[in-house]
């Protein structure tokens, strides 16, 4: 039948899918229909969007104040060292401005649609998927907001190396929430004035900064754009002062590790 | 709200914007957490695992694209909702008498009133629409959606009549089409 010649139907059916109780088979062709039809999806959307809503609507309560605790001891060790003032404030500057810039291109490079997390995107990213993915993500409940948002995926691994392959630094890369993933194997250890850089290293151009590394750290988190990583047929880390190479320039180091940037296919 | 944007700037304030974040809306995230769980020390868990998910990932949030308070509330339900599930086999009474909703303010109550800078035009809207179903209706259809609950389910944990259940959830969902329509376009 052609919903879209009946509005009201389509509506009926498009809120008992953002509601949750329209299930089975029913639900199934109704995303199915979603993804070929855009007037459809758009209603799918809407109520969607309509029904989110509701986690505004709830009584407000007082939760006990260790729930604060609790979250503060947990906020990653990598981050909370960043509080911490052991670092001379010249150095901390120009590693925050450093930061700031490249965080800055990574804003801006049109990456808005890949990682909003956002229902609507979310359930458009959905009904994009095959139909067998559906219906687990059905099973699973409607956590296809924030649930989808948290699980990484990961479509880019790197295995860098040191020329006497030694020791090596596994690369990660999730677009959709652009976390670069690093883990140091072996037991390579910067200097104390020293900081260890990725960058990538696009065909053709200068290499990019892709962030500074933290002292010593095993697992280390940055955040990048897929546009900043995806070209580049390979990754490389350098030695450099601590805080980073200066801002906008190259890499003033050598080369610690490097190794060809993969993309996995899922 | 620039607090996102503290907060994934990942820098030396980034913890206290995360804690301004929380100390504005933990209230409002803690009872919607409630109310999914149903289960203060759940909701507690689930809290927390929402607040360190959303440190992680506020860079990602877009102002343009959602309201702040319907962005976490999303994520909220979801951790919420993850809790319910993993715990929902170990619990001995999964089954609640409607009036125990009942008693908790209904949305649409007027108490507690939304800060509609940070309240998505949806939620007023429908607040609104909520408002005008029936005591009853609105329950269920909000339960429905809190908790992802299939028309059976509710009607199991309810204590009501599969086709009561099916009944109120139609008639709740045309009245509330009918009136949202009206604050579309």
């Amino acid at each position: 039948m052609n919903l879209l010649g009946h509005p009201d139907l389509l509506d009926q059916i498009a809120a008992a899918h953002a509601l949750g109780t329209l299930r089975g088979g029913a639900r199934r062709r109704f995303e199915s229909m979603a993804r070929e039809n855009p007037g459809i999806r758009s209603r799918a959307l809407l109520w969607q969007e309509t029904f989110a809503a509701f986690t505004e609507l709830q009584p407000s309560m007082l939760p006990n104040p260790q729930v604060w605790q609790r979250i503060e001891n947990m906020l990653p060790a990598s981050r909370r060292a960043a509080v911490a003032p052991a670092v001379p404030s010249d150095l901390l500057q120009g590693l925050r401005r450093a930061l700031g810039l490249w965080r800055g291109a990574a804003l801006a490079g049109g990456l808005a649609a890949a990682v909003a997390v956002v229902v609507g995107i979310r359930l458009d990213q959905q009904l994009g998927q095959n139909e067998t993915t559906l219906a687990q993500v059905r099973q699973q409940g409607e956590q296809l907001t924030a649930q989808l948002a948290s699980a990484p995926r990961i479509e880019y691994v790197a295995v860098l190396q040191d020329d006497k392959q030694a020791g090596s630094v596994l690369v990660t890369f999730d677009p959709a929430k652009r976390a670069l993933t690093l883990k140091r194997v072996g037991d390579y250890r910067e200097g104390e004035d020293k900081s260890l850089e990725l960058w990538a290293l696009p065909p053709g151009q200068a290499p990019r900064s892709l962030g500074v590394i933290g002292q010593g750290a095993a697992v280390a988190r940055l955040t990048a754009a897929e546009g900043e990583v995806a070209p580049s047929p390979a990754l490389a880390i350098t030695l450099e002062p601590r805080g980073g190479a200066p801002a906008g320039g190259g890499p003033t180091g050598p080369i610690v590790f490097k190794g060809a940037l993969l993309k996995t296919d899922t | 709200m620039d607090l996102m944007l503290r907060i994934a700037a990942q820098d030396a304030a980034s913890p206290a914007a995360l804690r301004q974040l929380y100390d504005l809306t933990s209230a409002r995230m803690f009872g919607l957490a409630l109310r999914v769980t149903g289960n203060r020390e759940w909701a507690e868990d689930a809290l927390q695992e929402a607040y360190l998910n959303i440190w992680r990932i506020a860079g990602d949030y877009r102002a343009g694209i959602s309201p702040p308070m319907a962005w976490m509330g999303v994520i909220v339900r979801s951790r919420s909702l993850d809790f319910l599930r993993r715990r929902n086999s170990e619990r001995a009474d999964a089954g609640v008498e409607l009036d125990d909703y009942l008693q908790d303010t209904l949305a649409g109550d007027g108490d507690d009133p939304l800060d509609l800078a940070d309240a998505s035009q949806q939620a007023t809207a429908l607040r609104q629409c909520l408002s005008k179903l029936e005591a009853r209706q609105r329950e269920v259809v909000s339960l429905a959606y809190l908790r992802d609950l299939s028309h059976s389910e509710l009607a199991g944990q309810l204590r009501l009549p599969l086709g009561t259940v099916k009944t109120w959830i139609r008639r709740g969902l045309t009245q509330l089409r009918d009136c949202m329509g009206r604050f579309a376009s």
